[in-house]
């Protein structure tokens, strides 16, 4: 089974997050990145690398598996691609774009260009959405540009005879669909943690750098982006909290409700 | 034929539109007016009778219908070709798409379909230029993102929750309705086990919410914000953090990769408030926060707060209202 994992670089949530918390987090002059972005570390999108893991799990059950993991953007790429081939991919490609902004449309048309020019690709996993912009347009535009199946929220993924079986994760709890190949999945946390790379991944990953290829080769001369980031801004600071007090726990859960009652919001 | 703005509700039900699809219609509305066009809503799904007939009710020049059973359940092989045939049929440019769970699928293919562009999350609509331009949630929540359209076909815009009020209803006004043609194929991805029907009141109906967070340091202690939720009548929540560690099922799951609630009360405890927790709960009419640390995020958002262990607090609570 020939399968192709699309992984992407992102600044890590955790630590924006913790920024913002910290009233840390501000826009620069361009207004399209946070000022600190140069402190801020990044790390593989974390459902991209449960993507990956789903690739793995499929090899670990038995199904002969041709594992490429692709990245499209700038050199930065280098560490998260031999973080995905130690893990266990068997080689990696990076596909140099220096004009990506933040169009997942122009990602999903060079990975289009990319899977077709590889050939016979049966399975194509992603992560259901990029942790910075939150859009999650890849998988769905990729499926309709290569015309694919598509399914989404994946929690699971196994070999069904011709086709896939993979167990989604819906609001009341999990699906099960059979899904024709071929076949774009986009993998959710609910699968569960990935793996760790071995060290003997790690060496084997250094020993093999990713294979270059250009954007350029699938992009045409008209192709522009679908959409544009005009600005990046900060939600507004929220409102007043009233902190109640008490000598302990008790008290202080004693007050609670009696405010609460007060105020009317809990009648019991 | 003049541009509508275009609706398209999916797999409403035999009960009629959700609240999702009245905030869609409250949004496109708005974006209509704006800009002096007529609003068109598409329905797609089966038995959508009741569904069809609130949406003509709310100001819609054009209900556009297709009711199969074939469309029973959401599947994109089917639906978008059908909601490509409502753009056409309305020369649709600003398609406006109601949150829910089919929208990873749906809204991404629909617009690769058209050669147009899509954004999710979105939590406003400008106009730039004669053009609609979006506003959505980013990194999580902690930021936000405008972005302008450059592609060629329609813009594609996923809601977030909350985004509009619902509109008023206006019973017997009138309504051109057209019918979109089902495709006869067999979608390919066929679902073969569906999810258990949820017997039971749902966590999104929930008046009153106790959700934990890692504050709670073991997964026993999960018992504790189950046993407030039942003393307060509520339904316990939880964090992603513990739903991943498994102190919580995920259909409990608060939070940009949970559910979006809008209680009348919920309580955070021992949550710290990161911000792809909060959009599942900052619709909250009231937050209380438990938690150890005065600078949790969590208290920028509540109401009410108690800096105490909430492993104290809870089992006071608890007994405190029992008592009662």
């Amino acid at each position: 089974m020939r399968i192709v994992v699309c992984v992407k670089r992102v600044l890590d949530p955790e630590a924006v997050n913790g920024y913002a918390l910290w009233g840390r987090l501000a826009v620069d002059e361009s207004g399209l990145a946070f000022e600190a972005v140069g402190d801020l570390p990044s790390i593989i999108n974390a459902y991209d690398e449960q993507a990956l893991e789903a690739a793995l799990r499929l090899r670990d059950a038995g199904v002969d598996c041709q594992i490429s993991v692709v990245a499209v953007g700038s050199d930065e790429n280098a560490d998260i691609l031999r973080r995905c081939v130690a893990m266990g991919a068997d080689e990696a490609i990076l596909v140099q774009d220096q004009n990506r902004g933040v169009d997942g449309f122009r990602t999903a048309r060079v990975l289009s260009g990319l899977i077709e020019s590889i050939g016979d690709v049966d399975l194509v996993l992603c992560g259901r959405q990029g942790s910075d912009y939150d859009q999650g347009c890849v998988p769905g535009a990729l499926a309709e540009m290569i015309g694919a199946s598509l399914v989404t929220m994946a929690a699971g993924i196994a070999l069904d005879g011709d086709a896939i079986r993979v167990t989604r994760a819906v609001p009341n709890g999990q699906e099960s669909v059979r899904a024709a190949l071929p076949a774009v999945v986009s993998v959710s946390n609910e699968l569960g943690l990935p793996r760790y790379p071995t060290n003997r991944g790690v060496m084997q990953a250094r020993r093999m750098p990713a294979q270059q290829r250009s954007a350029d080769e699938f992009l045409g001369q008209g192709d522009e982006d679908a959409v544009e980031l005009v600005q990046l801004m900060l939600p507004d600071a929220q409102g007043h909290c009233e902190i109640v007090e008490g000598a302990d726990a008790r008290e202080k859960a004693e007050r609670l409700l009696a405010r609460l009652r007060e105020d009317g919001v809990l009648h019991a | 034929m003049p541009e509508h703005v275009l609706v398209v509700v999916t797999s409403p039900g035999a009960s009629g539109l959700r609240d999702a699809d009245r905030e869609a219609l409250g949004t496109a509305t708005a974006h209509a007016a704006q800009r002096a066009l007529p609003l068109a809503c598409a329905v797609i799904g089966h038995n959508v009778e009741a569904a069809a007939t609130e949406v003509a009710e709310s100001g819609a020049a054009v209900v556009l219908v297709a009711d199969s059973e074939t469309l029973s359940a959401f599947a994109s092989d089917l639906y978008v070709p059908v909601a490509a045939a409502a753009i056409r049929s309305t020369e649709a440019r600003v398609v406006i798409v109601p949150r829910g769970p089919d929208v990873l699928e749906f809204v991404p293919r629909l617009a690769a379909h058209l050669n147009g562009a899509c954004i999710s999350g979105v939590t406003e609509l400008r106009l730039e230029d004669g053009d609609v331009t979006a506003v959505a949630s980013a990194f999580g929540g902690a930021a936000l993102a405008l972005y302008r359209f450059k592609a060629p076909g329609p813009r594609v815009l996923a809601l977030a929750p909350a985004v509009a009020p619902a509109l008023e209803r206006v019973a017997g006004s009138t309504t051109e309705r057209r019918e979109l043609a089902v495709p006869d194929i067999a979608p390919r991805v066929q679902v073969v086990e569906p999810a258990g029907v949820v017997t039971g009141p749902r966590l999104e109906d929930a008046k009153i919410v106790i959700s934990g967070g890692r504050g709670l340091g073991a997964k026993e202690n999960y018992d504790l914000v189950r046993r407030l939720a039942d003393a307060l009548g509520g339904m316990p929540g939880a964090s992603r953090a513990i739903v991943d560690e498994g102190w919580a099922e995920p259909a409990q799951q608060v939070g940009l990769t949970g559910k979006i609630l809008a209680p009348d009360v919920y309580f955070a405890v021992g949550i710290s408030g990161a911000s792809q927790h909060l959009v599942g709960c900052a619709n909250s009419r009231c937050i209380v926060a438990v938690n150890t640390d005065p600078q949790a995020s969590i208290f920028k958002f509540a109401q009410y707060g108690i800096v105490d262990d909430c492993l104290e607090v809870l089992p006071a609570l608890i007994e405190l209202i029992e008592s009662n």
